[in-house]
């Protein structure tokens, strides 16, 4: 599994986005329009070589670059590819919404108009960052993509370098390094432990080190699980670490929002399952931890977002909580439940980003943020509106959304191994997610329209077509799921390879979805690796 | 292979812990940048008599001289023109002071007991690495400390980077066989960290007047 084919896919796939960042200050400097070019092209470039690399690794092949510097299996591709597609959604939603701020926004014109140039050059290394950390198979330098994730979204959190945009940056940044150090402290201690057995430079590849994890002392796991997980764990919005998010995810501008929550969260906690699962297979405690804070995470997400009324604060809580039912998914440590985590993992990562376009668009047309101010808008916005609606039943799990059917499968891995409270609180917490979300899509779309926000017109073209691109998406999922069956399954598989023993990697998973069954066929399929699960544990 | 010799290192060391104390106690941050300044040629010096018997870092040492000794205390000398006093932290001075010295003794003495926790301790350089890992874990918790309790934004820039050296130090004894690649890029990253850090809490001085902390407020639940 760890030798793969050689190819320049990993690199091409990190380097145009960020090449195109270096380009757009310069060029953008002397030709304004140059600079909505490039990162158009940085945009499409990364997800169209994501889906070409996506599909060698479906075909089979482990791609990898640089001597294994950079590994691309089936679970990675799932990233790159959910990253690239959010990024260039993003990017087509700044061509307008950006210019909008630009005309009459919050600060002066002229000032923020210079500092597109930099919006997007930052923007295209977030994306280049973001994407650079799903390939990394150095335990070092995955951290130091992750690190430069943090710092290629600073200055875009702050964009708008109004009191309150300088001061979410300022917490952004502090404590998103504060927390990300620790992680450096893990990496270094897997790190340690990996050479003192596999001796030298070998120890940094983590496909490398997966294979001997079970060898590390127990302190040694302990300690080095603590740290990963406090560190990404902030990253990833993870309560207790997660009071940067509603500021940093409210104050950026609308597509930086969507990017930071569908898909920045992503990758955190994809280096924390990447990095923590290692140790899976001989402490089931280190799993047990993560569906503990997992569930903590989720309860206590939905509950602040219950009391907020700023559209994109409440939105953020909500990413809050259900970055915690993906824990709950990875916690659970099953097959099933690595699979449900993935999936809730890409459905969330397509709703939160639709709804926050959505919102993006509402306050593109009203200049409102407030949910009690807004009303009425179904009739004057029925796009967005239905968007908006689309992702909110998808997050709240009502069928036939593809949000049902991760979190079916999540209550279902956790109802069989056993762990009812984490089900019970799953599904009331779900609960409250209904009640949240509807009444903020009901105050903000039906009801009466007042005085101020009566001339609004739906929002233009371009931010339509990106929302409708997504709600499509999470529709579809929702209706076929066995349309991601497959790469799902197999990047399960590949983070399975980490927390199951050699010997039980047999396909326990039905080799083909069953047409009619969906995730009722789980079942079946399920019981024999949670039989294994309660016999090892 | 040369010797090292184990009283310059525990010199270095204990110099490294006073310089964090200072850094953190100091109420001017330009004597708390000048604290910083010093650590970060003390690290130097560190790298540079353990690179005595692992070469390669010597160019740890190098990066560590261009970003912590250079490019750091000069950001931080001019972020802090024209405003040199700390806001009041939320501790008193003497009552913080015997704080950080109780917290550092019990950090050193905890880590330098129990090494073993994070290192596979054998060979003919353990009492080395044991107070490599200490120094570390101290200058840490100190930075920790720093970024906690003090309410002035640079102030707790200068905690974040006591915070950093603390885990540079200890890839010393933790990740002697690293590549530089991967010094290089953490290197950089707490420069560039800094740097930004340091630009938008000049933002925050124009638009709200303060770099006080406590009265970055606008943002509540």
């Amino acid at each position: 599994m760890a030798e793969g084919t050689t190819s320049a896919l990993p690199v091409l796939l990190v380097i145009v986005p960020a090449a195109v960042a270096c380009l757009i200050p310069i060029l953008g400097r002397t030709w304004l329009w140059s600079r909505e070019v490039l990162a158009l092209i940085g945009a499409v470039g990364a997800f169209a070589f994501s889906v070409w690399a996506a599909g060698e690794v479906l075909g089979g092949a482990v791609l990898t670059a640089f001597g294994g510097q950079l590994y691309m299996d089936a679970l990675s591709a799932l990233l790159v590819v959910l990253v690239s597609l959010v990024g260039l959604l993003a990017t087509i939603y700044s061509l307008r919404y950006m210019k909008h701020h630009a005309e009459g926004g919050e600060t002066e014109a002229a000032a923020t108009e210079r500092r597109l140039s930099a919006y997007y050059g930052w923007l295209m290394l977030f994306i280049a960052t973001m994407l650079w950390a799903c390939v990394s198979n150095n335990i070092i330098m995955l951290y130091v993509a992750v690190e430069a994730s943090t710092i290629a979204s600073g200055l875009l959190v702050a964009h708008y370098w109004n009191r309150r945009a300088l001061e979410a940056g300022y917490k952004y940044l502090m404590l998103l390094t504060v927390g990300i150090t620790f992680s450096l402290f893990g990496c270094v201690l897997v790190y340690t432990s990996g050479a003192n057995i596999l001796g030298g430079g070998r120890g940094l590849l983590v496909s490398e080190l997966r294979t001997i994890a079970g060898q590390f002392p127990t302190t040694t796991v302990a300690l080095a699980s603590a740290f990963l997980i406090v560190g990404f764990g902030t990253k990833a919005g993870i309560a207790p670490f997660h009071p940067w998010l509603p500021d940093a995810h409210a104050e950026a501008p609308t597509p930086v929002s969507a990017l930071l929550s569908g898909v920045m969260l992503k990758v955190a906690i994809y280096a924390l399952v990447r990095t923590v699962s290692i140790f899976y297979p001989e402490h089931a405690s280190v799993a047990t931890f993560a569906l503990a804070l997992g569930v903590f995470t989720l309860v206590l997400g939905d509950l602040m977002a219950l009391a907020q009324d700023d559209v994109k604060r409440m939105l953020a809580y909500s990413s809050v909580s259900q970055m915690g039912y993906v824990l709950m998914g990875f916690g659970i440590g099953t097959q099933l439940g690595l699979y449900a985590g993935l999936f809730h993992l890409v459905n969330h990562a397509l709703a939160k980003s639709l709804l926050f376009l959505a919102a993006g668009a509402v306050i593109y047309s009203t200049g409102v943020r407030s949910i009690s101010q807004l009303g009425g808008l179904a009739k004057r916005m029925p796009v967005t509106s239905f968007c908006f609606f689309a992702g909110a039943l998808s997050l709240a799990g009502v069928p036939p959304f593809n949000g049902f059917q991760s979190k079916l499968a999540l209550l279902t891995a956790g109802a069989l191994i056993g762990s009812w409270w984490a089900v019970v609180l799953a599904l009331a917490t779900s609960l409250i997610t209904v009640l949240v979300l509807l009444r903020a899509a009901k105050s903000i779309f039906w009801g009466e329209a007042s005085a101020q926000i009566s001339e609004v017109r739906e929002a233009p073209a371009g931010l339509c077509a990106t929302m409708a691109v997504l709600a499509v998406l999470c529709l579809a999922i929702g209706v076929y799921p066995q349309g991601v069956y497959r790469p799902l399954k197999a990047a399960t598989v590949a983070l399975e390879t980490v927390s199951a023993p050699r010997h039980q990697l047999a396909d326990r998973l039905p080799s083909q979805a069953v047409p009619g069954g969906r995730q009722f066929a789980w079942k079946a399929g399920d019981k024999v690796c949670t039989n294994r699960l309660l016999h090892t544990r | 292979m040369p010797e090292i010799s184990p009283k310059l290192i525990h010199t270095l060391s204990l110099m490294m812990i006073f310089t964090s104390f200072a850094a953190v106690e100091a109420r001017n941050l330009r004597h708390a940048t000048t604290a910083y300044l010093f650590q970060a040629l003390l690290i130097c010096g560190l790298l540079a008599s353990y690179a005595l018997q692992n070469p390669s870092l010597f160019y740890w040492a190098a990066t560590a001289l261009v970003t912590k000794a250079v490019l750091v205390p000069w950001f931080l000398w001019r972020a802090t023109a024209g405003a040199e006093q700390e806001t009041k932290p939320i501790i008193g001075f003497g009552v913080s002071a015997v704080l950080a010295i109780a917290l550092l003794l019990v950090m050193y003495w905890f880590t330098h007991a129990h090494a073993s926790l994070f290192i596979n301790l054998k060979g003919p350089n353990v009492p080395l690495a044991e107070t490599n890992l200490a120094v570390a874990f101290t200058v840490f918790a100190l930075g920790l400390y720093g970024i906690l309790t003090r309410r002035d934004a640079v102030k707790t820039v200068i905690g974040l980077c006591l915070l950093e050296n603390g885990v540079h130090l200890s890839l010393v004894s933790l990740a002697p066989t690293i590549r530089e690649t991967a010094l290089a890029g953490i290197a950089t990253e707490v420069v560039v960290t800094v740097y930004l850090l340091l630009y938008i809490i000049a933002g925050i001085r124009e638009k709200h007047g303060t770099t006080d902390t406590f009265r970055l407020s606008e943002l509540h639940w």
